[in-house]
């Protein structure tokens, strides 16, 4: 026996905390045992456990069963049970309890590490970028961009700027691994003249604590943003292209009753919005092969956060970018959207075998819409997805928004094209 | 945080998410009304697929619906169907199937008699529209035809071997095989939902009619259970039958199945392109009623909604959808608080058998409404002169027994959508 | 074991003929085959159809009879302490609490230590505080508590048990569903019984030395069919309900003389909640009402606020045969919960025992009493076993125990070992063993059998999903053949249905709206006659 197999793992009464932690009549006793939560679930058969079973073995007090099933880390706590059930049962929250619960020992390790590089530094970046660092490599990456383009020269970085409208939190990958890819946001922003701002603390924007069910972690690293913001005074906070940072904030602000003086938005309303006022004068002319985009909707965002609506700004900017007949909808999508399985820590799990069984169905989804590029404003789901196409012989790549957006503005550096393929790796060049 | 409180302006909202409900956007869209609609999974989601008018008196099957309706005006004259002319139930049905069959889900247009639609357990429904992928079961049954029924490896519920059981006798021609959906040979539990999206897959489709033709034998039709699609159907249904060589046709299955689920996600998927603003999967928690119109309150994990409309339409169903709730002194109506008319005691709700032919009398309770179509308070006079009501949630009818459901849904919100419509400013 | 004589009756010859299929009746069958002697049973429905499968499955320490009844409160005492060494795979030994609320009668909770150490009973006081820590759902007007050795009993389990291990020892026989007509006496002597197989309707004679009448609220009519005017029972009716999940960790007793809706048990993974107590006259078409379960409800309130809000998923109600005393007058609850054995001697019969009254705690006393008559009438010195050897735990006998399944799917860890009833969890390879092996498989399993010995059914659903997706499983794996499986199924749920029928309220609504839809809707079971698809039609 192993010392890790001997740290034992604390049994939750899960009908108690069912009934503790849900509203009464979406709690575990109003199941109907239908079972649409599981039909709908990529997680369904992972280690036998679906969500139906998870509300069954609960009721039927199979507490450590559950306390100890290594299920709850394929779960990816996207939601899709609650939103199909017709009782509105969300399996999400006691998965996230009893993730809580496990001894971080036993916890997947990757996870784990990810949440304690971002309590190493005020940077709360799971990548473990010093405040320091992540200052100096920005202004490495803009002096590079001045230097580079002759059209950026005058191109800001706000740093810590006071009073900024925008305060934007920046997902770690790009600054430490491809900073090259921070650039088209910027020029985004210097495009539509945005008054925005990074900060050296708190700049982050991921939230591995979250998926590791630690409460106070996880709103240790929102407060800690939550007091960089507050302390910039700046009135709108969004965050880079990514899912689960933006619910992270919005939904740790309000759990953990933080008091905050900004609002949360999303970067893609935004973009909507800029490209409604013409402010981004983005057309679809580059696309002139008709190449097709599927979009993928990030759950963290769409299903549970801004609902259809952000949805629709996503295929509103999509067809604008590769034109209206260029977008091939995934079925289903918008809040009804399948969890592609990056997301609630799953890429960093090391449970490549179920993450991959349970992303099988997004693969399948794409491959009915023939699309050559997946469009989506998540680092989790881009991941995910491009492994997905590695493994299952997909032919098509995955972008950000803002790698489009600055293409068909024609103002896409020939460095910043690491997504794309050969068949626009020279469109839009000076 | 700073979450705005969201706010909209529509002409009329639609409460509710079933039949009724998207009926009722359907019709209001077409009369060019700006429309919002709202509304959880209800009862729609565990549907057979199958559009019902009138197929069940008594324990007895019903033919001709129309012949129906007409008895029912005589035996049950407060009944739904009884109050709405022909015509206008009709037009309803009618618009109703054309406009899915526009979207892509076809359905045969209503006739003059019932079509005996396949069940899994071998007994036929009398039921007026059916999909087309399910059109094939009806025909071949009634000619007999020599059909195999395919089931497969950890598909519980679906037995081929027990629909040949129950059909042989009437339909000598009738086999069964079972055979191994495409990776999911390994006999785990698989459900049909997963089936069906994985057939949408040009590949699992080859790899899937290669596995049927091994087992085809003399058949000379397929039936499978309702697998062939969520989205497209009917391209996975055709180009099924165009790899297997014979016509291939669905069987519905027990829930959770694919029929409710081609429909919630078909209307989600092309109505708000058509111009409906949908908040799909909420429930409404509260409207309120003023002079100037309606409001309508709900909740999502952002934040609170408020819907302002001029009309609303009541479409919440019942205990299922979540639009009736009863406690043991009484049933009442969740949003509006519109008295239902209800046996006295809750000794009277049920009768002592389960399947007595009669039905059950809780579930011709209901909330009453006027010519209009709008919901009637204590007095019986309208609750609102904005507030209309469709679908189930009425009174006076057993849409399970009779057969009734889907023409009950779409008639009331046809009528009810005509009534709105004339509420409007213009 | 059977042959057909020249008439074409199918005979059977054994040593003892026991009527009825309840715990008593197998008790007595697994007494006898313990002591060597080889066993026939027959049961007109199947195990525990009557007051054996409609109570509680209160393992009583006494307490409850502590305050009327010393005699039969010492005999559950000592019963129960046997029952929990001699069958603990049967038991939840989960303790008991009585407990005196608001409105209670103090002087009766004061004297209640007092009347448990007449009769033998571990009592502990507890602080109203102390009961509230151990059982949080009672209510905060607690003001006397008391902590007893109740425990909870499986009866099913226990019945399965008996017979499995009487089939074992002795070779002994379990027919279902096959009805006494009439014995056939000579010399004062039953020398056979005419019986008749209800589903096949082809007659049965059984040869036996000894027949034992224990058919329960049915014994005064077997006695009388073999010519005994001996047998007088009173027959209560009493009603309980079932809730969605389990509320106490322990039995909760109300502290007062005992009356309707004052025991909550816990039945594994659920509670049950009763009785009501009223006479009735006939045996026949019982069935739980709305009325009995409101009373149960506002009588149980009181003591248990929690039930106010509680998903109830069944009622169900048996019959007490209680034994006919002079003083009870029409009162069930003051009748005898003692139990009789009758020879039937002074009736002019030598081989025929009726054995009536008592209780389910106790119905392992009752059988060695029994089967000790029944020995020294066989003329044969055999002791009693029953209070020293262990109930073997067998395969197809443990599936009756709520949360057993799940536990043994999950530890088997077989992906395709598919869960066919999802609300209780029980997968294939609990049918396949059940209809391969339990009692009752050598004769043909219908749902409602494979119910019976499961927990099939019994979740929140009430079997409305299962129902399908067994009978389909038994259609795959040849259990069915023809078209009995839908007529199985409509049997099946009009059963569960009658249970439901009175907790139809709240969220059971909708649960209760989506099965008709389904059972309606997409099987037609409603419809009167099979207008099976195809050309006929």
């Amino acid at each position: 026996m192993t010392a890790q197999e001997e740290i034992i793992t604390p049994t939750i009464d899960f009908q108690a905390k069912a009934h503790e932690l849900l509203p009464e009549n979406a709690s575990y006793d109003s199941c109907l045992a239908c079972g649409l939560c599981s039909s709908g679930c990529p997680a369904s058969g992972l280690h036998g456990i679906d969500p139906r079973r998870f509300i069954r073995m609960a009721m039927l007090g199979m507490n450590e069963e559950l306390s100890n099933t290594p299920w709850i880390w394929t779960c990816t706590m996207c939601q899709r049970c609650a939103y199909v059930c017709p009782m509105n049962i969300d399996v999400s929250v006691l998965v996230g309890y009893a993730r809580g619960a496990w001894p971080k020992e036993k916890k997947p390790q990757g996870i784990v590490r990810s949440c304690e590089a971002q309590m190493m530094s005020a940077s709360t970046s799971a990548m473990g970028v010093m405040p320091d660092d992540f200052v100096e490599i920005i202004e490495e990456t803009v002096e590079e961009l001045h230097l580079g383009d002759e059209r950026f020269k005058d191109l800001e970085v706000p740093m810590d700027k006071k009073g900024a409208y925008f305060f934007v939190n920046q997902n770690s990958r790009e600054p430490a691994v491809e900073p090259e890819e921070l650039g088209p946001l910027w020029k985004i922003f210097d495009y539509v003249g945005a008054d925005w701002s990074y900060a050296s603390k708190g700049w982050a924007a991921e939230n591995f604590c979250m998926f590791t069910g630690d409460e106070s972690t996880w709103k240790e690293m929102v407060k800690q943003r939550v007091d960089a913001i507050n302390e910039l005074d700046c009135k709108v906070w969004i965050n880079t292209e990514c899912g689960h940072s933006f619910y992270t904030m919005w939904a740790g602000v309000e759990k953990f009753g933080l008091e905050t003086n900004f609002e949360a938005a999303s970067l893609i309303s935004y973009y909507a919005q800029w490209i409604r006022e013409g402010k981004l004068p983005v057309n679809s002319d580059w696309n002139t092969g008709n190449i097709k985009f599927t979009i993928q909707d990030p759950c963290q965002l769409v299903r549970k956060s801004m609902g259809d609506p952000v949805a629709d700004d996503l295929r509103y900017v999509a067809r604008e970018l590769v034109g209206a007949d260029n977008v091939i909808d995934m079925q289903p999508c918008r809040s009804a959207n399948y969890c592609c399985g990056g997301g609630g820590g799953f890429l960093q799990a090391g449970m490549n075998e179920q993450r991959r069984a349970y992303g099988k169905r997004k693969f399948d989804q794409i491959a009915v819409t023939q699309a050559q590029y997946v469009l989506t404003p998540c680092h989790n789901c881009h991941s995910q997805i491009t492994d997905l196409g590695d493994v299952y012989g997909g032919d098509y790549r995955v972008v950000h928004f803002w790698t489009l957006i600055c293409l068909a503005l024609g103002i896409l550096g020939e460095n910043e094209r690491k997504y794309l393929g050969p068949d626009l790796m020279d469109i839009g060049l000076p | 945080m700073k979450r705005e409180l969201r706010q909209y302006t529509t002409q009329v909202t639609v409460i509710g998410s079933g039949l009724a409900g998207f009926a009722a956007s359907m019709f209001a869209l077409d009369r060019g009304i700006q429309t919002a609609q709202i509304g959880n999974t209800g009862a729609v989601a565990y549907t057979t697929g199958y559009f019902d008018l009138l197929g069940g008196d008594g324990g007895e099957v019903i033919d001709d619906p129309w012949r129906g309706i007409e008895a029912l005006r005589k035996t049950e004259p407060d009944h739904p169907l009884s109050r709405i002319d022909d015509k206008d139930i009709r037009t309803a049905f009618s618009k109703f199937t054309e406009a899915l069959s526009a979207l892509g889900l076809g359905y045969t247009q209503p006739g003059e008699n019932n079509l005996m639609a396949l069940l899994p357990g071998g007994i036929a429904k009398p039921t007026l529209s059916v999909p087309k992928t399910m059109l094939g079961g009806v025909e071949a049954a009634s000619k007999g035809a020599q059909t195999l029924i395919v089931d497969f490896i950890g598909l519980q519920g679906f037995s081929a071997k027990e629909m040949v059981a129950n059909l042989s006798s009437s339909w000598p021609g009738l086999g069964a095989e079972t055979v191994a959906f495409p990776d999911m040979e390994s006999g785990a539990s698989v459900y049909v939902e997963v089936m069906a999206r994985s057939l949408e897959v040009a590949e699992n489709q080859k790899r899937l009619a290669k596995r049927i033709k091994a087992v085809l034998g003399d058949s000379k039709v397929v039936g499978l259970p309702a697998i062939l699609g969520i989205h497209g159907s009917d391209v996975v249904h055709a180009q099924m039958e165009k790899l297997i060589g014979v016509p291939v046709f669905e069987i519905p299955t027990m829930p959770p199945a694919v029929p409710g689920i081609r429909l919630r996600e078909l209307f989600e998927g092309t109505l708000p392109d058509k111009g409906l603003m949908l908040v799909p999967q909420h429930k409404a928690n509260r409207i309120d009623l003023n002079e100037d119109g309606i409001i309508v309150n709900l909740e999502d994990s952002f934040g609170e909604i408020q819907i302002q409309s001029q009309a609303a339409i009541l479409a919440t169903g019942r205990f299922l959808s979540g639009g009736l709730a009863a406690d043991r002194h009484g049933v009442r109506e969740t949003l509006a608080g519109i008295p239902v008319s209800q046996p006295d005691n809750r000794n009277d709700w049920h009768n002592p058998d389960y399947f007595d032919a009669g039905g059950h009398p809780i579930n011709r309770s209901g909330i009453e409404v006027d010519g209009c179509y709008r919901p009637l308070d204590a007095n019986g006079n309208p609750a609102s002169e904005r507030l209309f009501a469709a679908g189930i949630v009425l009174a006076h009818q057993d849409w399970i027994r009779q057969r009734c459901g889907a023409g009950i849904s779409f008639a009331s919100a046809y009528k009810a959508v005509e009534a709105a419509s004339k509420i409007l400013e213009a | 074991m059977s042959t057909i004589d020249p008439a074409g009756t199918k005979t059977y010859d054994t040593e003892v003929l026991i009527i009825g299929g309840g715990v008593t009746g197998t008790g007595i069958m697994r007494d006898l085959a313990l002591r060597g002697f080889q066993c026939l049973l027959v049961e007109r429905k199947d195990l525990n159809a009557g007051a054996s499968g409609g109570n509680h499955g209160l393992l009583h320490s006494g307490g409850r009879y502590a305050s009327s009844d010393a005699e039969t409160a010492a005999e559950c005492r000592m019963e129960s302490d046997i029952i929990k060494r001699m069958a603990p795979e049967c038991i939840d030994d989960c303790g008991g609490l009585f407990v005196a609320v608001e409105g209670d009668d103090p002087a009766f909770a004061e004297r209640f230590p007092e009347h448990c150490a007449k009769a033998g009973i571990d009592c502990q006081s507890l602080s109203p505080q102390e009961a509230r820590k151990r059982e949080p759902q009672l209510s905060d007007t607690v003001f006397a508590a008391y902590v007893v050795p109740d425990a909870s009993i499986d009866p099913f389990h226990i019945t399965l048990g008996n017979v499995h291990h009487a089939q074992q020892l002795t070779d002994s026989t379990y027919l279902p569903h096959t009805e006494v007509i009439e014995f056939d006496i000579a010399d004062g002597t039953i020398a056979s019984a005419l019986c008749r197989d209800l589903r096949s309707g082809e007659s049965v004679r059984i040869s036996a030395k000894q027949v034992v009448n224990a058919s329960g609220a049915w014994a005064r009519n077997i006695a009388q069919l073999a010519g005994c005017t001996d047998v007088d029972l009173l027959y209560v009716k009493g009603t309980l309900i079932v809730s969605n999940s389990r509320l106490c960790n322990g039995v909760v007793n109300r502290l007062r003389p005992p009356g309707d809706g004052d025991i909550l048990v816990p039945g594994g993974t659920v509670s049950l909640l009763g009785t009501t107590s009223d006479k009735v006259d006939s045996l026949e078409g019982l069935r739980p009402t709305v009325d009995e379960v409101d009373h149960i409800l506002n009588e149980g309130m009181p003591m248990l606020p929690v039930l106010r809000d509680t998903r109830f998923i069944r009622a169900f109600c048996g019959v007490r045969p209680l034994l006919q005393s002079s003083d009870a007058g029409m009162d069930g609850r003051k009748a005898s919960r003692g139990f009789q054995l009758f020879d039937h001697e002074d009736q002019g019969l030598k081989n025929f025992t009726s054995l009536v009254g008592g209780k389910l705690t106790t119905y392992r006393l009752m059988a060695e009493k029994t089967g000790d008559l029944v020995t020294r009438r066989m003329g044969k010195k055999a002791p009693c076993k029953s209070a020293s050897e262990p109930l073997p735990a067998g395969d197809s006998v443990r599936w009756t125990e709520p949360g057993y399944a799940p536990r043994f799917w999950y530890r088997r860890n077989d992906p395709t070992d598919a869960i066919l009833c999802e609300c209780e969890m029980v997968p294939r390879s609990a049918i396949d063993e059940i209809v391969e092996t339990a009692p009752g498989a050598e004769s043909h399993m219908t749902l409602r059998a494979i119910g019976l010995r499961s927990r099939v059914g019994k979740g929140t659903c009430q079997g409305s999903f299962c129902a399908a997706r067994v009978s389909s499983y038994l259609y795959d794996s040849d259990v069915y053949s023809g078209v009995e499986g839908r007529d199985h199924m409509r049997d099946f749920l009009a059963e569960r249905f009658k249970g439901l029928r009175p907790v139809l309220w709240g969220k059971q609504m909708p649960q209760m709206e989506l099965a008709e839809a389904f059972h309606c809707g997409l099987l037609g079971l409603d419809f009167k006659k099979e207008n099976g698809s195809g050309s006929s039609s």
